[in-house]
């Protein structure tokens, strides 16, 4: 087995990658034709980043 | 005619008799599917023969589970102490057999004190979430719920 090294992600790459994989988790579990997996996954993917950024830019006034 | 009566009669109580049993016998079965689902991700899509559910699932989670313990998460073990530790820890076991390959691989132990550890600890514990949520996916389309 290949032991992972140290993974260096950026807190968006980070993101990114889990809304990713969340997106296709859900979206084969929810639908069953390949189109609206599709439509779902890239729809998942849109909402979950436009939310993270979102809250990003919300909880900005309050990081420092 | 009586014994066309007599034989439907006697056929309906033998329904009604057997069907309890391959009700209960349908439960176990889905059951025991529900738990292969956890124990390996996909698995219980896979005896479904649910090919493209089985391989999102195993992964998705695999791949979680890979870079949870490459960022160097915290993988929750059952001396966690607070309540919190404890749930983390069932969590992290809600990925089955690849908590204990997680916690084969990660050799240099956690760091939470970077972004990318405490990210990690949130990618493994999603990756457990994640699990059980499609072995009860599974389970339910073993009781012949649509799924």
């Amino acid at each position: 087995m290949i032991a992972p090294t140290d993974f260096h992600l950026s807190h968006f790459q980070a993101m990114t990658f889990f809304a990713l994989l969340i997106s296709i988790a859900f979206g084969f579990l929810s639908r069953r034709r390949t189109n609206d997996r599709l439509k779902y996954i890239i729809w998942s993917l849109f909402l979950f980043l436009l939310i993270g950024v979102g809250i990003g830019w919300a909880m900005y006034p309050f990081s420092r | 005619m009586p014994d066309d009566t007599a034989t439907e009669a006697t056929t309906a109580a033998a329904t009604i008799a057997v069907a309890p049993e391959h009700h209960q016998r349908n439960e176990v079965l889905a059951f025991a599917i529900g738990v292969a689902g956890w124990l390996v991700p996909g698995l219980g899509h896979a005896l479904q023969k649910m090919w493209g559910r089985a391989l999102a699932c195993f992964l998705t989670v695999g791949v979680l589970v890979f870079l949870g313990v490459a960022m160097r998460g915290n993988l929750f073990s059952s001396e966690g102490g607070d309540a919190f530790g404890m749930l983390g820890y069932v969590a992290d076991l809600g990925t089955g057999s690849f908590y204990f390959a997680a916690r084969a691989l990660e050799t240099q132990g956690s760091d939470v004190a970077h972004a990318e550890g405490d990210y990690g600890t949130r990618f493994l514990a999603a990756a457990g979430v994640l699990n059980l949520l499609a072995a009860l996916h599974a389970y339910e389309a073993a009781r012949g719920r649509k799924a």
